[in-house]
């Protein structure tokens, strides 16, 4: 099928989602005998409302460009590595499939383990399911996202996952009236409901909502927020801590109620830091001030929960956890000494504190649909530039529990989880459902989760069986800095992993740009392969540093997708609207040998007779991903012979009805169905709390220092330290790093125009970055910049502490903190396959270090902060 | 003064505009811009001393002012006027002088001699056919060597659609509407925002408010 529109006469608009970045906006494509020729927003959609960003319009050149990759390539140089010359050969597919089925084959049949899959998240849709189920029928675990996932999620995806169900956080800007951002840029970037998000926020702005932003770089949210805080790169915990120190503890502007009814704030600690439990049940303990005893946090006779003061219970001295955390932070956190940690002066740390409290209207209640709710308009949010530092954990419970301590969480005007976390389903089938629980100690657990093992309760640590020793961990989500060492040998002996990896398939990722420093990811871990098979649209850094095969992929306007907007976590605004279910359809059929790499999958699987071990494992993943079991009508029978097509109509109809599916999808894109206020409003509707102190971190940790000490290994991390029960801030070595030669901080910011990695070699963005003031230039303060003796557009060195360095143009700026430099996004190219983009901007992460040492002991994320040097060139 | 008659007018909010560059995209995709004209655009820069400093967006495009200074230049008379206001090219009567480009104050006639394919490098020596689907239409409407420009999407309109730029705005920045009828929407805004022309004092009455940033 070669590239040239049809003969078909046809005037058609055709119902689709982007695939442009995570948002996954509901579009509409215009094809005009066989071309399309025009993609607009759908504005029935409440992901998206009809609007398009620059990356979604420009993927009208991402069908045709003739840098796509058309047929299938097997590598013709045996060398690899970064930057050398695969020399492709092409292929046909039946040669490639034979040559994949035959590596797969002796994988499996060696030891099936040695697998792993490397997935981007830029097409997470596709991936969270059929991947998946792939790696369970052929009977390996090991799977990463790369960067989308280390430098993105270890810690945000973690913390946010226990505090509010949900993959991140967002102000409900329908009523909030005062934001604190770290790290973030909701309402002025990509991704999170981001269309949505914009109007939302502009128009909160223009009934006077106050945004403080604290960032080291003037970013876009800062110069459009009320106020704009410099603050030192990866020190947005202790801000934090300091500021609800204030709350707590000088102005006395907390939610009682809140923490006393959603909360573990009231349960009793005891002198070994443990709850105190009750010796009949063993539930946690409270104080009833008012009956003058101690009862079980859920006892029905409770009249009042005592937050504060010592009681002794059965011999045994105990406070409630606030009173703990109260006097942690007041010892701890004084503003005196955060003010110099973080530079943010002591008067405005206190201020934006009392701002924020005052704001929250404690106590405030609304009335929505019907029912009362709380009324807290304040938020405090973060994401990526928070967490990816080595306090990636703490750093954003630190800054959520800003929300907590005044009861803006899931409330109107407060933090609300996103994507909505709670659902209860299509009326029809009631599906997905993913209304979370509690535990046996009160705590909330989520019922729908995107991975397997949930943010709470704990994994148990038990002996690694993966290639990353992720599974040894109970917080990790994904592991760089083992396989990503030079002594990933070692960790595997040391370990005793008795298998070693074999294959890799990657879909879309480009690991070797969006990890950590090429040469490392490259050299240590994915040379290690024996074989690597990679679907991309284009040849990039990965595929000609690494690949043995890559096949033609079809993009999103080639495919079908059953599932884009659920897991509801990146698509959904807040507020009320409606729920809604996207697919994936075809606006052309794959041109020229393009496939859909689920269809290959799944036909790889049936050549390798594994296709019945596939079905059956949809049929186990649905319910955990997608909310609620699978009807027997539609369950896949191992026995049966589907298509990839047949498979996404069986999984819609049984998640959504019986007349909808694949083909009644097609008509309009997406389904969708009003929400309740039970559902988007939904913190007092479920009865769970969630905790301000880690209890249950203590045995957790407990747990991981004696499995390290059995393997020798109890110096990796400084377990103590962070399985605490009470927050706090922990420094990246960049902090600690003495070298003089050495000043400045350097930081890497995402422009809301690009996707990762992915879209500098679309032509239309690369033409708007390259006229762009900011974005492929070496940002510095001009103040600093001029005392080093630099002009705006000298050509300089940025180089780190080990004499890895980058090059580039400088810009001396005045929107950035004096100490600090700082790079846009995943640039700097150099791929023979991605000319557009090549060699223009820089590749920042190439100044990172992956070691134990940047690694967050609590939940494995990576530190993207570093002290570098810049000299001219 | 009110009138039946529809004076096409635009306001862009700057307290909106995040400077996502969807408008640039969007106008692109509608009108078939080639390489190296973008007839909305996005200028961004900084003012102000740290830590006071400030990121500003501001969003272009035609002015379709009332009193065009391209018009008043144009030789052949290929440059013209509606009655709402919309200043367009006739291009079998532009002989491509290029003195409208000389004239326009605020840089929005444009032109380019041949189309340059975006792919510059790549293997096939035959264009795309997105491209050249995109270049038949420049071709249709615009041609080469003659002068081009925003026409605030007036067929879009015609259609009772919005121009691509106002509807492809996440943050709703963007405006069109009557500025003969003062309880229309832009004209509320104007009064009632103190939108701002840019450089009234060059005399060409500009259609295009800007609402203050901050």
């Amino acid at each position: 099928m070669k590239a040239q529109p049809g003969n078909v006469k046809e005037d058609v608009w055709i119902n689709t989602s982007c695939g442009g970045c995570y948002g996954q906006c509901g579009i509409r494509c215009h094809v005009v005998d066989g071309l399309l020729v025009d993609l607009e927003g759908d504005p029935e959609t409440p992901a998206g409302s009809g609007r398009i960003c620059a990356k979604g319009t420009a993927q009208l050149m991402t069908l045709y460009d003739p840098h796509r990759i058309n047929y299938p390539v097997k590598r013709g140089n045996p060398e690899k590595g970064v930057g050398v010359d695969p020399k492709w050969q092409q292929i046909s597919w039946e040669e490639a499939y034979d040559i994949i089925t035959s590596k797969l084959k002796a994988a499996y049949e060696k030891d099936p383990r040695g697998g792993y899959f490397q997935a981007t998240t830029v097409q997470t849709s596709e991936i969270r399911f059929a991947v998946i189920a792939f790696m369970r029928a052929f009977g390996f675990k090991n799977y990463w996202v790369s960067g989308g996932g280390l430098w993105c999620g270890n810690g945000a995806h973690f913390m946010n996952g226990i505090t509010h169900a949900a993959w991140s956080i967002i102000p409900d800007w329908n009523y909030n009236n005062y934001t604190i951002y770290f790290g973030c840029s909701k309402g002025h970037g990509a991704g999170h409901a981001a269309l949505q998000t914009a109007q939302f926020v502009a128009d909160a702005r223009a009934r006077g909502m106050k945004a403080v932003v604290f960032d080291p770089y003037l970013s876009t949210q800062a110069s459009k927020a009320h106020e704009w805080v410099p603050i030192t790169v990866g020190t947005d915990g202790c801000a934090a801590l300091g500021m609800i120190n204030v709350i707590v503890n000088e102005l006395g502007l907390y939610d009682a109620e809140y923490l006393k009814l959603k909360t573990n704030a009231a349960y009793l600690i005891q002198p070994d830091g443990h709850y105190k439990r009750d010796s009949k049940t063993n539930k946690p303990l409270i104080w009833d001030p008012v009956d003058g005893k101690a009862k079980t946090f859920d006892d029905e006779s409770i009249k009042d929960f005592a937050l504060e003061g010592s009681y002794t219970v059965d011999g045994t001295s105990t406070a409630p956890a606030f009173q703990l955390f109260r006097e942690h932070l007041k010892k701890e956190y004084p503003l005196e000494k955060v003010s110099k940690i973080t530079t943010v002066p002591v008067s405005t740390l206190r201020r934006v504190a009392t701002e924020f409290a005052e704001h929250a209207q404690i106590g405030s209640t609304i009335t929505i649909d019907g029912k009362q709710l709380p009324l807290r308009p304040s938020a405090a949010i973060f994401f990526r530039g928070s967490q990816g530092h080595r306090d990636s954990g703490w750093t954003c419970l630190c800054i959520d529990l800003l929300n907590h301590v005044v009861g803006a969480a899931d409330v109107p005007g407060g933090s609300m989880g996103h994507g909505p976390p709670v659902c209860q389903g299509h009326p029809d089938t009631g599906k997905p459902n993913t209304v979370p629980y509690p535990c046996d100690d009160g705590l909330m657990v989520v019922k729908g989760w995107v991975y397997d093992h949930k943010p709470y309760p704990l994994r148990e640590p038990k002996p690694p069986t993966r290639l990353d020793l992720q599974d040894m961990f109970p917080c990790s989500v994904y592991n760089a800095f083992t396989i990503c060492s030079s002594d990933w040998e070692k960790y595997l002996d040391q370990f005793n992993i008795d298998y070693r990896p074999s294959f890799m398939i990657n879909f879309g990722s480009n690991s070797v740009m969006t990890m950590g420093n090429a040469e490392q990811v490259t050299d240590n871990f994915l040379k290690k392969f024996d074989f690597i098979l990679s679907f991309n649209i284009y040849q990039n850094e990965f595929t000609e540093a690494v690949a043995d095969v890559v096949l033609p992929d079809a993009c999103f306007l080639e495919r079908y997708t059953p599932c884009v907007t659920f897991p509801s976590t990146f698509c959904h605004p807040t507020g009320m609207d409606h729920w809604v279910w996207q697919i994936r359809q075809p606006v052309v059929e794959p041109l020229y040998e393009r496939r859909d790499f689920n269809e290959v999958m799944l036909e790889i699987a049936k050549r390798l007779g594994i296709e019945d071990k596939y079905y059956e494992a949809i049929n186990r993943i649905i319910p955990v991903r997608y909310g609620g079991e699978m009807g027997e009508k539609y369950k896949l029978d191992p026995n049966g012979d589907y298509t990839w097509q047949d498979i996404c109509d069986r999984v819609l109809r049984d998640r959504l009805g019986d007349d909808k599916g694949l083909e009644e999808l097609k008509k309009t894109g997406l389904v969708k169905w009003p929400n309740k206020v039970e559902e988007k409003y939904w913190r007092w509707f479920v009865p769970v709390r969630i905790p301000i102190y880690f209890e249950y971190f203590l045995e957790g940790g407990e747990k991981i220092k004696k499995l390290l000490k059995q393997f020798g290994r109890e110096d990796m991390f400084d377990i103590d330290s962070f399985f605490k029960p009470l927050a706090d801030w922990h420094p990246c070595p960049s902090h600690e790093m003495k070298d003089p030669a050495f000043d400045l901080w350097a930081f890497c910011w995402r422009p809301s125009f690009h996707t990762q990695s992915s879209t500098q070699n679309n032509p239309w963005l690369d033409e708007i970055s390259v006229n762009d003031p900011f974005v492929y230039l070496i940002q510095l303060n001009e103040e600093t910049g001029v005392k080093k003796g630099l002009r705006d557009g000298d050509v300089v060195y940025v180089e780190n502490a080990i004499g890895k360095k980058i090059k580039g143009p400088v810009k001396l700026v005045q929107g950035l903190h004096p100490e600090h430099l700082c790079i846009a996004g995943c640039h700097g190219h150099w791929a023979r396959g991605t000319p557009v983009s090549k060699g223009k901007g820089q590749f920042f992460d190439d100044l990172t270090i992956i070691d134990e040492a940047h690694t967050d002991p609590l939940t494995q994320g990576q530190d993207a902060c570093v002290k570098v040097k810049i000299y001219k060139a | 003064m009110s009138t039946n008659v529809i004076r096409y007018g635009f306001v862009i909010d700057l307290k909106r505009c995040y400077g996502c560059y969807s408008c640039t995209a969007a106008c692109k995709a509608a009108n078939h811009t080639p390489k190296g004209i973008d007839f909305a655009k996005c200028i961004q820069g900084e003012i102000g001393t740290y830590p006071s400093a400030l990121r500003q967006m501001l969003p272009t495009l035609c002015m379709q002012c009332e009193d065009p200074e391209c018009l008043t230049v144009c030789p052949t008379g290929a440059t013209q006027q509606d009655e709402n206001g919309i200043v367009t090219v006739d291009k079998n009567l532009c002989m491509g002088c290029k003195y409208c480009m000389q004239a326009c104050p605020y840089g929005q006639r444009h032109t380019v001699d041949e189309w340059s394919t975006y792919f510059p490098d790549a293997e096939t020596r035959e264009m795309d056919p997105y491209q050249l689907y995109a270049k038949s239409k420049w071709e249709e409407k615009y041609g080469y060597g003659m002068a081009a420009k925003c026409d605030f999407c007036i067929v879009r309109l015609r259609e009772g659609k919005e121009p691509a730029c106002v509807e492809a705005c996440p943050a709703k920045a963007r405006h069109i509407g009557d500025l003969n009828d003062p309880e229309s929407e832009i004209s509320i805004l104007i009064r009632r925002e103190r939108g701002f022309q840019l450089n009234p004092e060059l005399g060409t009455n500009p259609c295009v408010y800007y609402l203050p940033p901050r």
